[in-house]
């Protein structure tokens, strides 16, 4: 089990080397920073001498080089920008996205959960059909466009909840509610059909023949052997959300690392965003790295086989 | 019984949490939304004129203010004058305290602009290498002379953005402490930075203009277009920036209205000379381009009718006032271009990226008309990156939609075509125009000077250095809360608005 962990730290630490990499050399080659930088009338030798104060007149490998060193000691280096620790920027940002994606997260679970379950319990009625309805709307509405819908519906309109921004739980409804849905789309048709799947097997039969109410059958037989592939699909859909969240942090103004990501790309902010890119994909490996453990928690032939 | 009276309770608990910040609107700050967020609060690496620069020019003070007609007013000098073609003197303000308590005195003066100077401040900041700046003098504590190598008649100018740090604060902390803990002398105090979403600033109680009207002021980043819309529909945002034309009236609600202001940037598309394209090189195919392209009804239905075409390259009031639109004449166009030796036409690159007003439509329109007069162009939608690499390094080979200059100062306007000019991305090169422009920008004598410009202005328009078009309109939202009255050069000086009464 140790080894099998340690064997998996290695991998993801290669995978984020892997990472920083491909990140430094398209960020690289993408642009000069400083003719966005300097304003339009600086002169070449002004330009130059920027470029000098940046290190970026030093080659590419060496310039990598010296990135990777200061990282490993925690340094992601400065904003070309706005002259500021990236690490302190990422720390200022991190925190808002990691409560919108827990908050989206643990509700689309938990609607997923009883959706999937109401589904089962009153299969093929109204009900059944009307949550299939919501799921498939979760599933094929693009996100940005939710997001403006229900801003205009409960911002503007109905005046209930603020606009846009971060600040108290109200300010969290909106976005966390429309990165939820498509997740609660897929997972509560994953959570239905996986019930209805063990629903069959031999084991819930003598469930039911030792006379265990139709609850206990589906709480505590059915849908714990059904949540093997809920977990694997779980951790994607986490995986999806960081990804999702660069739309949604933009179109609700949400202060997280998605929406730094995307305007320091469009600044040619290298340095930012390598810094988001690197943490974001280390969220991605450590998602990974979770699911593998709780695989090995909840079926022992996983355990037995590490 | 219980269980339905606790749920109750909590259901009343999660309401009042949910409408909490419905009761708090009156002390709430005055919200300016912009696009994107300030790159340094240090007075010196200011680099675009919002939001940097409207929050630069909160917290600090310039030794001239620039009116938002271009006028050169006293702000921290009282006055001033030439002693000669070399030498300006200014004497300052006794009364202008910095924000901490220390007197302002002429010895800042001197610390801020030598700092500006030097590197990172001086790839930014453009004091010196404009206005040929050699010497800062300190005569007293409230006098100072600065000595030019050249005559520079655009010193007031570059003044006005170069602005007064204390020197005591600014020596005793390094760069990146000073980069997010500003302290001038203007009009507002500095609050707090949350990087990527707001500045806060609030009102300089002992400011020697007095304490601005407005106490409170948030600079909020909110880079989606529906949601700059949407807060202020919902009182949220008082001052919504980068609207645009089709978007104008979604700002007029009970709340808001939507505002447009005639911007002082110059849109165009430029002429690449360095081109393969031999025709580009020939005035006669550059006037061509310009009666190809119908501008007015462009103005009327693209940007319903918010602008006015441009009529030199010179913003009023030093516009060339012999100087008239080309007006929309494709059979001229086809005519002239058959004279150069076109009659079959030729292809043609256009490239357009979003740093500039609906630059898919504009590009997409003036391609049409091109193409009906018999020029075979070929779209391209830059990123800006590419677009801007392309601009400093002359390789575009067509034609491309830019904007030049938004500011009041026929030197800067007229420099783009000079040779050899870092903004010059056409690539003109004409020794007399250069000498002209030169002989213009050293030139203390009103009337002389006036007409050198205006003999510039006329080699730019009649051999159509450009295909012009229109200046940059500026639409924005305005909460019924405040009185604001919109600059054409970006720049938002809040200190400048009014509570509005209810």
């Amino acid at each position: 089990m140790l080894s099998a962990v340690t064997n998996r730290l290695a991998r993801a630490f290669l995978v984020l080397l892997a990472v920083s990499f491909l990140t430094f050399i398209i960020g690289h080659d993408s642009g000069d920073p400083v003719l966005l930088l300097a304003r339009g009338d600086a002169t070449a030798a002004q330009k130059q001498e920027l470029r000098h104060s940046l290190g970026l007149d030093r080659p590419v490998m060496a310039q990598y080089r010296s990135y990777l060193e200061n990282a490993l000691q925690g340094n992601l280096g400065e904003s070309y920008r706005q002259h500021l620790p990236v690490t302190r920027l990422i720390a200022l940002r991190l925190p808002a996205s990691l409560l919108l994606a827990a908050t989206a997260f643990v509700l689309a679970m938990a609607l997923a959960l009883l959706s999937g379950m109401l589904c089962v319990v009153y299969r093929d009625g109204v009900l059944d059909k009307a949550l299939a309805g919501l799921a498939v709307l979760g599933q094929v509405v693009p996100g940005f466009w939710l997001g403006l819908v229900l801003v205009l519906i409960f911002a503007v309109h109905l005046r209930l909840l603020p606009v846009s921004g971060a600040g108290g739980i109200q300010h969290l409804i909106l976005p966390a509610l429309t990165l939820a849905l498509p997740t609660f789309g897929r997972m509560s048709r994953l959570v239905r059909a996986g019930i209805l799947d063990v629903l069959g097997a031999d084991y819930i039969r003598t469930a039911r023949a030792k006379g265990l109410p139709e609850r206990d059958v589906l709480l505590g037989h059915a849908l714990k052997n059904a949540l093997l592939p809920l977990v694997t699909q779980a951790g994607l859909e986490l995986g999806d959300m960081v990804g999702n969240a660069f739309i949604i942090e933009i179109v609700f103004a949400w202060p997280g690392i998605g929406r730094m990501t995307v305007e320091a790309i469009q600044q040619r902010d290298f340095l930012v965003a390598q810094g988001c890119v690197l943490v974001i994909g280390t969220g991605f490996v450590l998602i990974n790295l979770g699911v593998d453990l709780v695989y090995a928690a909840i079926d022992p032939r996983v355990r037995a086989r590490a | 019984m219980m269980r339905i009276r606790h749920s109750l309770a909590t259901c009343a608990a999660l309401a009042a949490l949910l409408l909490g910040g419905c009761g708090q609107k009156a002390a709430q700050p005055i919200v300016v939304a912009s696009v994107s967020d300030v790159s340094s609060l240090d007075p010196h690496l200011l680099d675009v004129n919002h939001p940097t620069g409207s929050v630069i020019w909160s917290l600090f003070d310039s030794l001239v203010r620039r009116g938002a007609d271009g006028a050169d007013l006293p702000r921290l000098a009282s006055s001033w004058e030439r002693v000669d073609d070399l030498t300006w003197r200014f004497h300052l303000r006794t009364d202008v305290k910095f924000q901490d308590g220390s007197p302002f005195t002429a010895q800042d003066v001197k610390f801020s602009f030598d700092r500006m100077n030097v590197s990172p401040f001086n790839a930014l900041q453009q004091l010196w290498q404009q206005t040929t700046l050699k010497q800062v003098t300190v005569i007293d504590a409230h006098t100072v002379t600065l000595t030019t190598e050249k005559p520079a008649t655009t010193m007031l100018y570059w003044l006005e953005e170069a602005f007064i740090a204390p020197q005591a604060y600014y020596s005793a902390h390094d760069e990146s402490w000073l980069n997010t803990h500003p302290m001038g002398s203007g009009p507002y105090r500095f609050v707090e930075w949350i990087p990527g979403d707001h500045v806060t600033l609030t009102a300089n109680p002992t400011y020697f203009g007095g304490a601005p009207p407005l106490r409170d002021i948030e600079f909020k980043v909110v880079p989606d277009l529906n949601a700059r819309l949407n807060g202020l529909a919902t009182a949220d945002i008082d001052l919504a920036l980068n609207l645009t034309p089709d978007t104008l009236a979604q700002a007029n609600t009970s709340h808001a209205r939507g505002v447009t202001v005639l911007g002082l940037r110059k849109l165009h598309f430029g002429i690449a000379q360095h081109s393969t394209l031999a025709a580009l090189r020939d005035p006669r195919v550059r006037r061509a381009l310009n009666y190809a392209v119908d501008v007015p009804t462009m103005i009327r239905t693209l940007l319903h009718g918010s602008t006015v075409p441009l009529t030199s390259v010179v913003n009023p009031p030093n516009n060339n006032p012999a100087l008239k639109p080309y007006g929309y004449h494709p059979e001229l166009a086809r005519q002239l271009l058959a004279e150069a030796g076109f009659a079959q036409g030729f292809d043609l690159d256009v490239d357009f990226t979003p740093m500039w007003g609906q630059d898919k439509d504009i590009a997409e329109t003036v391609a049409g008309y091109l193409n009906a007069v018999g020029i075979r162009t070929h779209l391209h939608a830059d990123e800006w990156s590419d677009f801007k690499n392309h601009l400093s390094h002359q390789s575009f080979n067509g034609i491309f939609y830019a904007g030049w200059a938004a500011l009041i100062n026929p030197a800067v306007e007229l420099v783009i075509f000079t040779c050899n000019q870092e903004d010059n991305a056409s690539g003109y090169c004409d020794p007399k125009y250069d000498d002209l422009v030169h002989a213009a920008n050293t030139n203390f004598d009103p009337v002389s000077r006036k007409a050198q410009i205006e003999a510039a202005e006329a080699t730019v328009w009649n051999d159509a250095y450009w295909i012009f078009l229109w200046r940059d309109p500026e639409y924005a939202g305005i909460s019924s809360r405040i009185n604001y009255t919109l600059r054409g050069d970006d720049y938002v000086e809040m200190y400048t608005a009014t509570p509005r009464p209810p």
